[in-house]
């Protein structure tokens, strides 16, 4: 016989412990509003990229004259529009007629929704679609699912691509803000001493700024006031609490024994403050950024609502709120929709943030 | 009865929807006053040929007018009318505007609850430059001549005996009635209107806006306490509108005014701040700033000794109450809080056509001359070609502005005047959109897209310069709507824009300072329309637009010393014609007078300004009993 005896199992290896951000992440799923919360984002992300497919009246893809083109990415970047269309007097409005017309072999795949957030869809364009209604007349109906503004534009294509400032607004705003308050943070805490001094009186600073003011003055300054400006405002505003939370985790873990060791092994400077200090005193502050998310959407919505937020024409939620307020007794859908959907916007936020920090914060843990 | 201050003369800049707290006066770089040594007036009266003015009381005037507009119905069916037509509209319009056929129809001892749409700078005659400011001064104040609804002139009978203009038109002759007093007891004089003047063209004081008609006045003599002599730099044609300037107390400023040329800091100033005497029919008594204003009846302006000597202020008492938010004021228009209140479209439209509105009120509308355009900056390159412009109102939706934002309550502009005015061309018609036409005048003009990106360029100086630019508009919704339909229309033939919202008072200082590319603004109309050559003669003050045509230059002069009105219509015909066809402005609209009013209300009548812009306007107003 053989001899079958197998040789002895190699000793399994010991179970790798988790780290830290797997740890965080598998306590966090637990939590179903935080999980909620999440897909909640994710899909509201999604909406805002596929926005111009999902309401609009410019083709997501065609075959025009032999080529294919992607009119839509015009909603992105009126660059992004090929001239041809321009060229051919198009003017900007894309109707099956007007392509059977120009050129009998082309085919077009059109958004989920023919209705455009920045005009009013007329009776001509769409085939057995009748012009939007204006006044207090556009309450919700099978072409215009969530009504129509006094003008007679789409609540629902405006709100979809609305979206993208949403988010937009929130992320970059709270990115800005991020990297200048975890610099600022980590410099202050790291170096201490005078430079510490400098930046906390500096944090004192910047804080007594309302952000509001400085975007009014802002707005009143600059030629081309874009969305951008308004969310560098606001990220440009918002950095102190979390410079303060990173300041004060450098100060707590510059002490530690891994960075006194990483010390005598002669790490660089830098590479102990991104490498080793910063990477375990993120968790922290994480919590502001979402919280601060949540904040700078709210603020956006209330520019807009009082007439200072983004530029006209952009579609943004608190826009639509603002005519909605005009005639709050005739158009409940001007103030339904977009409300809820900055209702759940912020409170996503605020459960993720929620979330983030009882998954991080052994204190707050319920589970062991 | 009417008592105007100078400055209603002159046309209003007009922010649309919330014309009332925004509308402002320019301010133009004035001459300072050069001394005058008058003749005496033996001499003036051997020499000035004098030719007597037509004077009486606005309301007699009125009443006179309204014999030939009697009330269509009785007043409990227009009370029970909707209106939701043309015909109802004039029903209820011509019973609100009736004068009371006797006294006992009054309800003497009323208040009534005015509606203002912004709060007052100053209660100071001589500060006044929003329309509030001027509609308050028609209660509290005293002016030598007023205007009907046709703009004929006229001299007030309730403050002077006479008027006589000399033959050469240089000088304006007034008597004043000696039964006249300030609300502190003073009798009012000649030397107020002589102080007055000064201290308006003393260039410390600061004046925000009535200087725009006293500058063309070269002195204002006082011979005796009632003989007043104004004298003119040149004889135009619109001399009478620069007789209108506010009038403050000599004998409470005389002393003070050296001291704080500011009229209001110095703690002698403070006094009156609140509380400033007046000659008018009402007086102050109180005021809480930014809430109300509350006027009442001066009993000694109408009678002395129990005898009427004027026409009795129809009201006990006049609360002025300011609610800036439109919806606030007709949801207080609703419960009865306030007695009128100027709607927007939209409200006229979907908020008040249901019973909670026609419980207590009812509404009416008209029309007024104010009209709303959008200012090329015309040294702009963009804007230099009248192609371009001509390009810019053919590829422009009118119809769908009028429909989907006025919702077909306002007409189309079609240029300067309203085509009712005398002045008018009948020449001008509405563009219809034509997007073919509009991209061959672009191409003939040179903008087309030459480097294939879509958007029209032209080569300037070597540059390629891409169509794009910026248009301000003011921050209320029905401006920013416009703007951004005009971007929807301009984008579709290759013409990027840019719509700017921009706070009332930096818009108005670019505007000022040329600093635009384009602009959405509104102008009321002035009583004569040779006011209109500050915004269209080559650099006048208010040319915004830079807009220069040499022809036009021309017309302006010569329609000014002219003085047969045939003539005048033709001269300023040409003008209309010429600024229409090159679209030195593209217009859009005239604003439409929408008023709820409270059922007891009567005297309400639209003129070609406002309802209360000419005479009797708001001294008219009365209610039933």
């Amino acid at each position: 016989m053989a001899d079958d005896k197998k040789a002895p199992d190699p000793p399994k290896p010991a179970p790798k412990s988790p780290g830290f951000w797997r740890e965080t992440w598998v306590r966090f799923r637990r939590r179903p509003g935080g999980m909620l919360a999440l897909v909640y984002v994710v899909f509201m992300a999604l909406v805002a990229i596929f926005a111009p497919a999902i309401a609009g009246t410019k083709p997501v893809m065609c075959k025009y004259k032999g080529h294919l083109y992607f009119p839509a990415m015009g909603y992105f970047n009126p660059k992004w529009e090929n001239p041809i269309f321009q060229k051919d007097r198009f003017r900007k409005r894309y109707t099956p007629a007007k392509f059977k017309e120009k050129d009998p072999d082309s085919w077009v795949i059109w958004p989920l929704v023919y209705q455009d957030p920045f005009r009013r869809v007329g009776g001509e364009e769409w085939p057995g679609q009748p012009e939007n209604p204006t006044g207090a007349d556009g309450s919700p109906s099978r072409y215009n699912w969530f009504g129509t503004n006094q003008q007679g534009k789409d609540v629902f294509a405006m709100m979809v691509h609305g979206t993208r400032i949403a988010l937009l607004v929130g992320f970059v705003s709270m990115g800005i803000a991020a990297t200048v308050g975890i610099t600022f943070g980590a410099i202050a805490g790291y170096f201490g001493g005078w430079t510490d001094i400098i930046i906390s009186r500096l944090i004192e600073v910047v804080l007594c700024i309302p952000a509001l003011v400085l975007i009014l003055a802002l707005l009143a300054i600059v030629e081309k006031a874009t969305i951008w400006h308004i969310m560098a405002v606001i990220g440009l505003t918002r950095w102190t609490g979390i410079a303060r939370l990173t300041r004060a985790e450098f100060l707590r873990l510059k002490q530690s024994d891994y960075v006194a060791a990483a010390k005598s092994l002669g790490a660089s400077q830098l590479r102990i403050v991104f490498k080793h200090i910063l990477r375990n005193g993120l968790a922290p502050v994480l919590v502001p950024i979402t919280f601060g998310i949540a904040s700078a959407v709210l603020l956006e919505s209330g520019l807009s609502l009082l007439g200072f937020g983004t530029p006209p024409p952009n579609p943004s939620w608190g826009t639509i709120l603002r005519e909605g307020r005009d005639t709050i007794q005739q158009t409940w859908w001007l103030i339904v929709f977009p409300g809820l959907a900055i209702f759940f916007t912020v409170l996503a936020y605020n459960l993720i943030g929620e979330g983030l920090q009882e998954a991080t914060d052994p204190r707050l843990r319920s589970d062991d | 009865m009417r008592s105007t201050p100078s400055t209603s003369a002159d046309n209003t800049a007009t922010d649309e929807g919330d014309s009332e707290g925004h509308t402002t006066e320019n301010k133009e770089i004035f001459e300072p006053l050069e001394e005058y040594d008058p003749p005496s007036l033996e001499e003036l009266d051997a020499s000035a040929n004098w030719q007597d003015r037509k004077v009486a009381y606005g309301r007699d005037l009125l009443r006179e007018r309204l014999k030939d507009h009697p009330p269509l119905v009785s007043a409990e069916e227009a009370m029970a009318l909707k209106n939701d037509s043309e015909e109802a509209n004039e029903k209820i319009y011509s019973v609100m505007r009736q004068l009371p056929e006797s006294d006992d129809q009054v309800d003497w001892d009323a208040t009534w609850v005015h509606h203002l749409s912004g709060d007052l700078k100053s209660l100071n005659p001589l500060m006044i430059s929003a329309s509030v400011e001027m509609e308050l001064l028609e209660l509290t104040g005293i002016s030598l001549i007023g205007f009907d609804a046709d703009f004929e002139k006229f001299g007030m009978r309730q403050f002077i005996d006479s008027w006589q203009t000399s033959e050469d038109k240089l000088m304006d002759k007034f008597v004043l009635r000696d039964d006249l007093a300030w609300s502190d007891g003073e009798p009012v004089t000649a030397h107020d209107f002589v102080f007055s003047f000064q201290t308006i063209m003393n260039p410390r004081v600061t004046i925000p806006a009535v200087r725009s008609g006293t500058d063309k006045l070269r002195w204002v003599e006082a011979y005796d306490d009632h003989t007043l002599v104004i004298f003119h730099k040149q004889a135009l044609a619109s001399n009478d509108e620069n007789l209108v300037f506010p009038i403050v107390p000599e004998h409470i400023y005389k002393d003070s005014v050296d001291d704080d040329p500011t009229m209001e800091t110095s703690q002698y100033h403070l006094k009156f701040l609140n509380k400033p005497v007046t000659c008018g029919p009402y007086e102050y008594k109180s005021r809480s700033r930014g809430q109300n204003i509350i006027l009442t009846r001066r009993d000694d302006y109408w009678q002395k000794d129990g005898k009427e000597i004027r026409p009795r202020p129809y009201f006990k008492e006049i609360r002025c109450e300011v609610i800036i938010d439109p919806n606030t004021a007709l949801l207080s228009l609703k419960a009865g809080d306030i007695d009128d209140c100027r709607l927007s479209a939209e409200q006229w439209l979907t908020q008040t056509d249901s019973q909670d509105f026609y419980d207590k009120n009812t509404k009416v509308r008209g029309m007024e001359w104010t009209e709303f355009h959008i200012v090329w900056n015309v040294k702009r390159p963009y804007f230099q070609d009248p192609k371009v412009r001509q390009a810019i109102a053919l590829a422009f939706d009118h119809q769908e502005m009028l429909s989907s934002i006025f919702y077909d309550l306002a007409p189309a502009g079609l240029g300067p005047f309203h085509p009712t005015g005398w002045m008018a061309s009948d020449k001008p018609e509405a563009y219809q959109r034509d997007l073919d036409a509009a991209e061959d005048l672009l191409d003939e003009a040179g903008w087309d897209d030459s480097d294939g990106d879509g958007v029209r360029d032209k080569e300037i100086n070597g540059r390629l310069v891409p169509f794009r630019f910026t248009l301000l508009s003011s921050t209320t919704p029905n401006s920013i709507k416009v703007c951004t339909l005009l971007k929807s229309n301009l984008d579709q033939i290759g013409i990027q824009v840019d719509v700017k919202p921009t706070e009332f008072t930096v818009l108005q200082d670019k505007s000022l300072k040329h600093q635009f590319d384009a602009t959405i603004a509104g102008w009321g109309t002035g009583t004569d329309p040779s006011t209109l050559d500050n915004i269209f003669k080559t650099g006048g003050g208010r040319n915004y637009g830079q807009y220069s045509n040499p022809r036009v230059d021309e017309l302006f002069e010569l329609a000014q010393a002219e003085f047969d009105r045939q003539k005048r219509a033709e001269y300023y015909a040409e003008i209309h014609d010429i600024l229409w066809n090159e679209q030195a402005y593209m217009w859009l609209f005239y604003r439409p007078t929408l008023f709820g009013l409270n059922q007891s209300i009567r005297g309400f009548n639209f003129s070609p300004r406002d309802p209360y812009g000419v005479s009797p306007g708001i001294n008219g107003i009365w209610k039933t009993k």
